[in-house]
């Protein structure tokens, strides 16, 4: 899993690169925690082809810790399997998600 | 299609390497993309709680059995009993804040396999469950 960090208008950009798994999980927590402590954050998922529930674990911690704060923590590009897991756990309902970081940057 | 065996020491550095080779299996024996992953999925799930909580476990291993339109999977462990079947399923239409980080795992492997059921047997947990191959 790499982690590529950018801007998109105001937003910071965390762009995951990989698996997001049991083993990816812990290094992904930390950045996108460190990330979400300076500000809101979108998380750009279109290279992550897989996410188990480990990764989904860290998804919602993270949007918990953005809704505590005040800031906004949202995902982009969600491949086809990583949308049905999403959907499955209902974190559609709690995670805003967009097809492009422009989307994610407007909301 | 080809079936896949696998018998990997109870550790977290199996997982990766389970997931490696589910990953090269998927190619190997043309399982399409969301059926590969989960497979990859539930296999996770189950070598992850195995590597993390099950005290004293050795091994973890996961046969993929093709059979009349489905993948039937074995997995077994010689961890203490447990079956993670009876995990409570998380309240997927909760609020954000009121979301339990625990529990999702079972549930995706109850929403995404059918016919999931968990044995006890010579001292090993063995769940069993099916992939529909037609999506």
């Amino acid at each position: 899993m790499d982690i590529t960090e950018t801007q998109e208008g105001s937003k910071a950009v965390a762009i995951l690169d990989g698996r997001l798994d049991t083993a990816t999980a812990a290094l992904t927590e930390t950045r996108l925690l460190t990330m979400l402590e300076k500000g809101s954050v979108i998380a750009d998922l279109s290279e992550v082809r897989y996410v188990s529930s480990a990764g989904l674990r860290v998804l919602l911690k993270a949007a918990k810790q953005a809704k505590a704060t005040g800031a906004s923590f949202a995902v982009v590009g969600l491949q086809a399997p990583v949308r049905e897991v999403f959907e499955i756990s209902g974190f559609d309902k709690i995670i805003p998600a967009f097809a492009t970081r422009a989307e994610a940057a407007a909301a | 299609m080809l079936p896949f065996h696998l018998r990997l020491p109870a550790t977290l550095d199996s997982v990766t390497e389970l997931l490696d080779a589910l990953e090269a299996y998927a190619e190997q024996a043309d399982i399409p993309p969301g059926i590969a992953a989960r497979l990859a999925l539930v296999a996770e799930e189950v070598a992850a709680n195995v590597a993390m909580h099950a005290a004293g476990a050795s091994f973890f291993e996961l046969r993929v059995t093709p059979d009349a339109g489905a993948l039937g999977l074995c997995l077994e462990d010689d961890g203490p009993e447990y079956d993670p079947l009876t995990r409570a399923t998380p309240d997927t239409g909760a609020a954000l804040e009121d979301r339990d980080v625990g529990g999702l795992g079972v549930h995706l492997v109850r929403e995404l396999t059918r016919d999931a059921r968990y044995e006890r047997a010579d001292g090993l947990n063995r769940l069993l469950c099916s992939l529909p191959l037609g999506g």
